[in-house]
């Protein structure tokens, strides 16, 4: 098995795009193409959710590798709900590492806000049990209301840690010219004030409007190659070191634990096996917050703080950009928007451009090890990656 | 003869008390103001509300082209017990809400302008009208319709609106909801927010002037434009396929 | 006439499981179909709740309570949660009803009262 880097990098802004979804899966292909100097992929793996349901655009990856002339390269789209970002790459790291092919392009997109907010909420419903959640009424955000009202219970997080998460990646995103969101928040506004229930609704009890990410339109691209390729292209070496996944029963009132994300746990054991690092070593991190709780949660299980501290370390301003271990500097789903099949490729590209020193005015100090968590379903199916810096 | 005509034409307005301001903290942390403006003040609301007929999304150009005719109209004396709510942050003007009183009764809540997005201004907006209606001019009812799905979810759900299908509404002559008296007593701790009196300073502020929105809704600047990427300072084969629309280069 | 919700137990080793899977979690041994159903007690405790105010469009009102409960035989089960006040750690009861109907589709699950 060969070491796989990341050679080339490109994205879209993220919020509403007013074109088809084959064209913001395509252009940031265009991008990363034009940022690694290539001109050809031997294989293109295009992640999506929706294109089906809501884009009426099936076979989406034939579509993407035809729009770029990038034929006859095999093309295909790799469908993992919220996770189908990293689970695209990691399709194309076992391309690369295989020795099968030299370089692949990873693009990921999605197009929700062409069907009306409503449409987007079922949408990604379609992820729940159809019998045992979906009858109900259940969608992710009360899922994730059910895990944030246990996980205050046991561990004592309270709303105003929620608000935390929320105003630092919010805020966080104002630096990142990408962002779909590029509103300041306050903890004031949106919690203090005796007009925060306004500004701040309840979506799901105990989480609120602004606890919740927004409904994006994005896409993003890496493209992985061989080191061989890498080190022609002259670019910064940066290698996908550790690929991690792991999956838990698909409805959430199965798992052993109420509380516990263990595929996120074993998620991210695997990869930092795989790239020989250890969550100590990680300078910087891209965690998956479509809900301000499971960033919290998420740096528990990967390992970086004790289980139930997470908030705790959040207080401490420890994954503030300028922290021991920033967290989401790119504003994370939050701030930055999340696009069901992009997020993950949007994360790689956040921690690429970060370890290569190239992240302009977000830049955390000198990195070398990146690590990057995208939760899928309601965490029944997680993949974690680890980056690396070479040089 | 002139005064004449227009003493037929222009309609008498009942006297309805004005709308004591009041003020919030949204979420970005910054304080709003909510006013009720005369109709010397209605030129400068309409200037920020003309460009609004140009964004075609979310229903945007038929509300600010409504809302643009109703102060138009308001401000001609072409209609009758009209009032305007303008929502200020540090003068900038964020929202625009109207109404009617129809009879002692009942009042009619016509448009809920947003001016920037994101912060739930709205809300704030359309219970600042609701409270004007029932506390302070002392309605039994407020007849609402919405245009869009966003409004019909955040207020005929939410607010539980009883259905009124006999009473079209003025605006588009659809079937009316109505905020009633019990419904409104039952949602006050949503529907009667923010805190009066308005200090001074802020206050003075927003009377000063109404400035132009700082982040209005706009039409897409370029609907090729797929990015703001730093990437791409010199275009793609989308702008090359607006290039080729306008012109510019041979298809 | 009272509904009831089945959980399936693996005729090899009698683990139960709800909802259905095709393999036995437990002894993994099972061929397809090799379960039978078993009604679900209907007495539980809470585990946690939500109140959902961003609901599916055929859901006109104006929120929903949701929770999970386990049941006295220890399976989990998620369900709609009738409860004014609800608390983690209460005693509830459920009885099988419409829980969500689309277009003219009646979709039947567990509703939870105060026991």
């Amino acid at each position: 098995m060969r070491d796989v880097y990341a050679v080339g990098i490109g994205i879209t802004s993220f919020g509403r795009l007013e074109y088809p979804l084959s064209e913001i899966a395509a252009y940031p292909v265009m991008m990363a193409l034009r940022d690694s100097g290539l001109r050809e992929v031997d294989q293109l793996y295009v992640a999506n959710m929706g294109s089906g349901r809501v884009n009426h655009q099936t076979g989406l990856a034939s579509a993407v590798v035809d729009t770029l002339s990038l034929t006859p390269a095999g093309a295909e789209v790799i469908e993992n709900g919220p996770a189908s970002g990293a689970s695209a790459l990691k399709q194309g790291f076992f391309a690369v590492a295989s020795g099968v092919h030299d370089v692949v392009a990873v693009t990921g997109a999605e197009r929700m806000r062409e069907v009306n907010n409503l449409e987007a909420t079922e949408f990604v419903a379609t992820l729940t049990h159809p019998i045992a959640e979906s009858i109900y009424g259940v969608t992710l955000p009360s899922l994730a209301g059910m895990f944030t009202r246990a996980y205050m219970e046991k561990y004592g997080v309270t709303s105003r840690h929620l608000a935390m998460v929320a105003v630092k990646n919010q805020n966080n995103a104002l630096l990142n010219e990408f962002a779909h969101l590029h509103q300041e928040i306050s903890i004031e506004g949106i919690l203090d004030s005796p007009e925060s229930m306004t500004n701040n609704p309840f979506v799901a009890d105990p989480l609120r409007f602004f606890d919740c990410c927004p409904v994006s339109d994005g896409g993003a691209c890496v493209i992985l190659a061989s080191r061989e390729v890498a080190e022609k292209t002259g670019r910064p070496l940066v290698r996908l070191a550790g690929v991690g996944q792991a999956t838990d029963t698909h409805c959430v009132h199965e798992r052993e634990e109420p509380t516990d994300l263990l595929a996120v746990r074993r998620a991210a054991k695997a990869a930092f096996q795989m790239a020989g690092v250890g969550p100590s070593d990680v300078d910087v991190a891209e965690l998956h917050d479509a809900f301000t709780i499971l960033e919290i949660v998420e740096s528990e299980e990967a390992g970086f703080f004790k289980k139930g501290e997470g908030h705790l370390a959040l207080e401490r301003g420890e994954t503030q950009r300028d922290g021991r271990l920033p967290i989401n500097v790119s504003g994370g789903l939050k701030g930055r928007g999340h696009p069901v099949g992009a997020t993950g490729i949007a994360q790689a590209h956040e921690i690429v451009l970060e370890l290569r020193g190239e992240a302009g005015e977000r830049q955390v100090e000198d990195p070398k090890v990146g690590f990057t968590c995208n939760f899928g379903g309601f965490g029944n199916n997680v993949v974690c990656l680890v980056f690396r810096r070479e040089n | 003869m002139p005064v004449d005509l227009e003493k037929i034409l222009r309609p008498v307005d009942r006297p309805m008390p004005p709308f004591p301001p009041k003020y919030m903290t949204i979420a970005s942390g910054e304080e709003m103001v909510i006013r009720q403006v005369d109709r010397d003040e209605i030129p400068d609301v309409l200037s920020h509300v003309a460009p609004l007929m140009a964004v075609e999304r979310d229903f945007y150009d038929v509300v600010a082209a409504r809302v643009y005719a109703e102060l138009l109209a308001y401000y001609r004396h072409r209609m009758q017990d009209e009032y305007v709510l303008v929502a200020q942050i540090d003068g900038e003007i964020c929202a625009v809400v109207n109404g009617r009183m129809v009879d002692e009764k009942t009042g009619m809540s016509l448009h809920t302008l947003s001016l920037r997005r994101g912060l739930r201004i709205g809300a704030h907006a359309f219970a600042a009208k609701m409270e004007y209606h029932m506390d302070i001019l002392g309605h039994d009812e407020v007849l609402v319709v919405a245009e869009s799905p966003i409004g019909f979810r955040r207020w005929m759900i939410e607010y539980k609106l009883e259905k009124r299908f006999d009473i079209p509404h003025e605006l588009g002559g659809v079937p009316s909801y109505a905020l009633t008296r019990p419904l409104f007593e039952r949602a006050r701790g949503t529907l009667v927010i923010g805190r009066r009196p308005v200090p001074e300073g802020l206050l003075a502020k927003a009377k000063e002037a109404i400035l132009p929105p700082s982040d209005p809704p706009t039409p897409p600047e370029d609907l090729m434009a797929a990015t703001r990427s730093k990437y791409d300072p010199t275009g793609t084969a989308l702008i090359l396929q607006r290039w080729v629309q306008e012109g510019k280069v041979r298809g | 006439m009272s509904r009831e919700i089945y959980a399936y137990r693996c005729r090899k080793c009698g683990h139960l499981h709800y909802p259905y899977r095709m393999v036995c979690a437990e002894c993994g041994e099972n061929e397809h179909n090799e379960f039978d159903p078993v009604p679900l007690p209907k007495s539980g405790t809470l585990l946690t709740f939500t109140d959902l105010y961003a609901l599916p469009a055929d859901f006109e009102v104006p929120k929903l309570g949701l929770g999970i409960v386990e049941l006295e035989n220890g399976i989990r089960i998620t369900g709609q949660i009738a409860v004014a006040e609800p608390r983690i750690g209460m005693k509830v009861r459920g009885e099988v009803e419409v829980v969500r109907t689309e277009a003219y589709d009646s979709y039947y699950g567990m509703v939870f009262r105060e026991a």
